[in-house]
């Protein structure tokens, strides 16, 4: 047997091998929790509703794995990753830097309105200085 | 004052210490300028100085930072309906007395924007080698495009209205507006060109391109280049 089909056949294995039941426990506690905790913070009005689904949709996808890990098992397979940890890991990371991707664009649209913002209520002062001189009220 | 007036705008933070002077020289020039302060945030009297020598004057809730007080100049001569502005900083390194040769091209309609610039005829201006090769830099890539400019950091500018328009756009950076407006304007069809100023040493330029903030400046300024010279092309005729 070639070296290269060892190594098929060991990544087969790896692929195959069952998943403890602890993990997938863990993994089913955690994707409540993040239900949990992004419902208490909409809740408490420190999480806006337009933010949730991105987070909901990560906790369902996070239980789906779990309680289907043929569905990590495929991927992994498709990505010709060698354990299904690595590939949770990969995923994960992928997702991470889409998401700071997506929140440095919406802080940079929140910067420009908020220079907008501030240029305007400058603008308005002066404005209002402006005409408080015309009718003599303000002397500096 | 003519019924379109012409403004004079003054970026200033925590400029208390020169305004007084230079608010001073520009009305010893005579020009009928309303003279403009934008007061970005300032720690110090700078608001008060201003509005004492008779400037009117915009008072920022906050730092915005050098390119988002210009455009607040800018959006207040739009809001006086002004028909030419003219730009230059606080510290004292602009020269008033040169603003009647700065506005003539724009007066006689041949440009839409004219920069003062430092290097067209020798002056005793001096220029440390890294400002000097960043500006070497910013202006090939400024002719690459069409846009032959010497002095793309120089903050003493005139401009008309349709400039006006142009720069009053969310697309004007709120930090280091240089080559890359200049190009912005030149893509939109607007006509750049320069009129020879001479300039004391001010510390505006030092303060924004120095240390790690010079690092910053030139990939930043790289970056808003190429993103100014990939825009699509429009002519001002199409309303910008």
């Amino acid at each position: 047997m070639s070296q290269a089909e060892r190594l098929n056949e060991l990544r087969e294995l790896m692929w195959s091998a069952p998943e403890s039941d602890s993990a997938r426990a863990v993994a089913l506690i955690f994707s409540f929790a993040l239900v949990v905790a992004v419902l208490w913070l909409v809740r408490r009005q420190r999480l806006r509703e337009e933010y949730t689904p991105i987070w909901i949709g990560t906790a369902a996808a996070m239980a789906l794995v779990s309680v289907h890990p043929d569905i990590l098992r495929t991927l992994a397979r498709l990505m010709s990753a060698w354990t299904l940890s690595s590939t949770v890991f990969f995923l994960g990371l992928v997702f991470l830097v889409a998401i700071c991707l997506n929140y440095a664009v919406r802080l940079s649209r929140a910067n420009l309105q908020i220079k907008n913002l501030a240029q305007e209520v400058a603008l308005i002062g002066a404005r209002l200085d402006r005409m408080s001189r015309l009718e003599g009220k303000v002397e500096y | 004052m003519p019924s379109e007036p012409w403004i004079l705008i003054i970026p200033a933070f925590n400029e208390a210490k020169n305004l007084a002077r230079v608010l001073t020289t520009v009305t010893s020039t005579g020009l009928d300028f309303e003279s403009v302060v934008i007061d970005d945030g300032s720690l110090d009297d700078t608001g008060a100085v201003a509005a004492r020598s008779g400037a009117t004057v915009i008072r920022h809730p906050f730092n915005l930072g050098y390119g988002a007080a210009l455009q607040t100049g800018y959006k207040y001569a739009l809001d006086r309906h002004a028909s030419l502005l003219v730009q230059m900083d606080a510290d004292g390194q602009h020269d008033p007395r040169e603003i009647p040769e700065l506005i003539a091209p724009v007066l006689r309609q041949e440009l839409d924007l004219v920069v003062g610039s430092r290097f067209i005829e020798p002056t005793d201006y001096r220029m440390g080698l890294a400002r000097r090769i960043g500006r070497e830099l910013f202006s090939g890539l400024a002719r690459l495009n069409g846009l032959k400019v010497s002095d793309p950091t120089s903050g003493f500018q005139a401009m008309n209205r349709t400039t006006l328009r142009l720069y009053g756009r969310d697309f004007f950076p709120t930090d280091y507006p240089d080559v890359d407006v200049l190009l912005t304007a030149h893509r939109h069809g607007l006509r750049v060109g320069e009129h020879s100023v001479r300039m004391s040493p001010g510390v505006r330029s030092s303060r924004l391109h120095s240390g790690s903030r010079a690092v910053y400046y030139v990939y930043k300024m790289l970056l808003s280049t190429w993103t100014a010279s990939t825009s699509r092309r429009r002519r001002k005729e199409n309303g910008l």
